[in-house]
């Protein structure tokens, strides 16, 4: 403990330095703007950003990014309060209730109790990070590639078996990815695979690429005109306040919210949405007057701005300690790293203690700035909106292809990033979830390398992974999680995660179709 | 029989997976105890195609394939024409006429004024390329004109 508190201290002593500090600031505002702009995400923002950072050390460039990640989670919440439309995914939930208490004329204390509740998940979540990384990093250094290999079944199956989309349909997605990220050199055996000629495609599918067509031009292939403009209810700064009332309806949602995001944020997937989803079915289940939700019930904005906030800690879990994404996102920062020469993992809360420590610290830091950024400037984020779509547009595709550009100076990335931006709009077409897609484009090599490893350790007995109790454990609860799943799946039974979603799906359906007062 | 999204995807997943067997002929799956170059891909595509079957099979409820609303086609074909004709131009014509070019069209598309559609794309290509290249030192490329 003493040792953490050390370490946390020489983190503090980075994080306080001006110039971190203001590449903190900038990724917090960057990342609120995201999340009040319908059609760019998170995601989007980061891939596009990462390029700009290539001039910057590691400890700066993942500070400035994981600020986007999570300001972009702040930022949501305030186009869901004040104009009913979900900035970003997680903040769906959000419409529901806190436009509803806009309505009322309590949209000030709403987008009060979004962003404390925001700050109290987000400290919480770094909280546990500090105090879980380091022991579970240390525990991974245990693991050789047949544990790695177990570990990446275990990832997969579970982000099928929580994905909101059907399990196969989930998986296919992930294997698609899987199929991409063996484009590229064979580092085993130098041969060259799919690369059809072209020494771009030597080093491999990019993620940059992938993720910016995926998510940044298929949103906006698939988004002819902006709902953006719709009116807003501005909140007056002194209905910012939330009364005592609504803070005690707020605190135990909150409590909650954190550590059901924060538990849900360290496993694969798009945890910061299920999260909210999660929260917001918890609270109307707990809740005394289920009847409020949907008409402006304060834990129906509290708990689901807190679990998303928290989920989006604990996602940096796994990436920092066992060096795994486990989703999209956490992916595109670990390529940032990657990029500036410090690979995530096990080794890294020894090897690079500066970058670790200072990144933990900087969210403290961050999640107060967001906190002060958020509640007095939310009519000027707000204002973001006003720009037509017919501009706005314009300009996501620019910084598309000059992000995607920028990462390698190749014009193949840039045909690519087109490629799939037409793939991400045929896949929402269908109902299809790009995030599994690029997970296994991430994860492919380190698949791979671990699964032909292990075979070759153990001179092609394939027992191995049955052997090692680590990796037999993780396996059994893949299996288990599969078994669950299929056993649904033939029953044809609704399971817990298709009544989630419908029921989500309903709540937001009903939201939209209630016409703004 | 009624088309479903899933017989799509199904179908899709197959042709993908038999694709990357047809493209993987020369790549050696090796042995078990020292796996080859085409072990992996080959294998995931089998997984590909199994997880297509299974989804065909199984897609007796489901989106039906002619419910997908395809009105969206009017806007994504033009941006995406436009856009990809700025990428085709991108490094013969540079960042700024090529950019530029693509600005303009854009916004000229979603019913812009001509003048203001060519203002914002000047404009803003210049800023970009002015904070790109002057501030954040990430390099733009140039093209015949030299800028």
């Amino acid at each position: 403990m003493e040792a953490t508190l050390d370490s946390l201290m020489l983190g503090f002593s980075v994080a306080f330095r001006p110039d971190v500090l203001w590449y903190a600031f900038l990724g917090c505002v960057v990342g609120t703007l995201v999340g009040v702009l319908p059609g760019i995400g998170p995601l989007s923002g980061i891939s596009i950003l990462l390029p700009v950072t290539y001039g910057l050390d590691a400890t700066k460039a993942v500070i400035m990014l994981a600020g986007i990640y999570y300001g972009s989670q702040y930022g949501g919440s305030t186009t869901a309060i004040l104009m009913r439309i979900p900035g970003e995914a997680s903040s769906v939930m959000t419409c529901i209730d806190g436009h509803a208490m806009a309505q009322r004329g309590r949209g000030g204390a709403a987008l009060c109790i979004s962003a404390v509740g925001s700050w109290i998940a987000g400290t919480f979540g770094v909280l546990a990070l500090t105090l879980i990384a380091p022991p579970l990093a240390a525990f991974a250094l245990r693991f050789g590639p047949p544990e790695y290999t177990a570990l990446l079944v275990l990832g997969l199956v579970m982000l099928a078996y929580l994905s909101s989309t059907a399990l196969l349909r989930t998986l296919l997605m992930a294997v698609l990815g899987l199929l991409l990220g063996t484009v590229g050199i064979d580092t085993m055996t130098g041969h060259f695979r799919y690369s059809f000629g072209m020494a771009e495609l030597g080093d491999g599918i990019g993620i940059v690429p992938v993720a910016v067509g995926l998510f940044g031009l298929g949103e906006i292939l698939s988004t002819p005109t902006a709902a953006a403009m719709a009116k807003h209810i501005a909140p007056r700064l002194r209905e910012l306040l939330p009364s005592r009332a609504e803070w005690r309806q707020a605190s135990m949602p909150i409590a909650r919210g954190s550590l059901l995001g924060f538990l849900v944020g360290l496993a694969p997937g798009s945890a910061h949405i299920i999260s909210s989803f999660l929260s917001y079915a918890v609270e109307k289940r707990l809740s005394k007057h289920p009847e409020e939700f949907g008409r402006g019930a304060v834990a129906g904005v509290a708990g689901p701005e807190a679990a998303n906030n928290a989920a989006s800690t604990g996602a940096f879990v796994p990436m920092l300690a066992l060096g795994l994404p486990t989703g999209p996102v956490t992916a595109v920062l670990m390529a940032a790293l990657l990029i500036h020469g410090v690979p995530p993992g096990p080794t890294l809360v020894n090897d690079h203690p500066n970058v670790f420590w200072g990144f933990v610290a900087s969210m403290y830091v961050g999640n107060l700035m967001l906190l002060a950024l958020n509640v007095p400037l939310v009519g000027l984020f707000v204002n973001v909106l006003r720009i037509p779509y017919a501009y706005l547009y314009a300009l996501v595709i620019m910084f598309c292809i000059v992000g995607v550009y920028a990462v390698n100076n190749s014009i193949v990335d840039v045909w690519l990033m087109l490629i799939m931006g037409v793939l991400g709009y045929l896949m929402r077409k269908v109902g299809l979830d790009p995030a599994p897609l690029v997970l296994g484009l991430v994860i492919s090599p380190i698949f791979e390398m671990s699964l032909r490893q292990s075979l070759v350790m153990s001179n092609g007995n394939w027992t191995i992974f049955f052997t090692r109790p680590i990796a037999l454990t993780l396996l059994l609860i893949a299996a288990a999680l599969l078994a669950l799943a299929v056993l649904a799946m033939l029953r044809h039974r609704r399971d817990w995660r298709t009544k989630l979603a419908e029921e989500a799906a309903a709540e937001a359906a009903l939201a939209e179709s209630s016409p703004p007062r | 029989m009624i088309l479903r999204t899933d017989h799509v995807i199904g179908a899709a997943a197959m042709a993908v997976g038999v694709l990357v067997l047809a493209l993987s002929g020369e790549l050696p799956i090796g042995s078990l105890s020292f796996p080859g170059a085409g072990l992996w891909p080959k294998l995931l595509a089998l997984l590909m195609i199994a997880g297509g079957m299974a989804l065909i099979a199984g897609a007796r409820e489901g989106e039906a394939f002619s419910a997908i609303p395809w009105s969206d086609l009017r806007h994504a074909v033009p941006v995406l024409a436009i856009a990809a004709a700025a990428v085709a131009l991108y490094t013969t014509l540079g960042f700024l006429v090529s950019i530029a070019l693509m600005l303009f069209g854009l916004t000229l598309l979603k019913g812009r004024l001509l003048p203001h559609a060519a203002l914002y794309g000047v404009g803003l290509s210049t800023a970009t390329y002015v904070l790109f290249t002057m501030v954040l030192k990430v390099p733009l490329p140039h093209g015949l004109l030299g800028f």
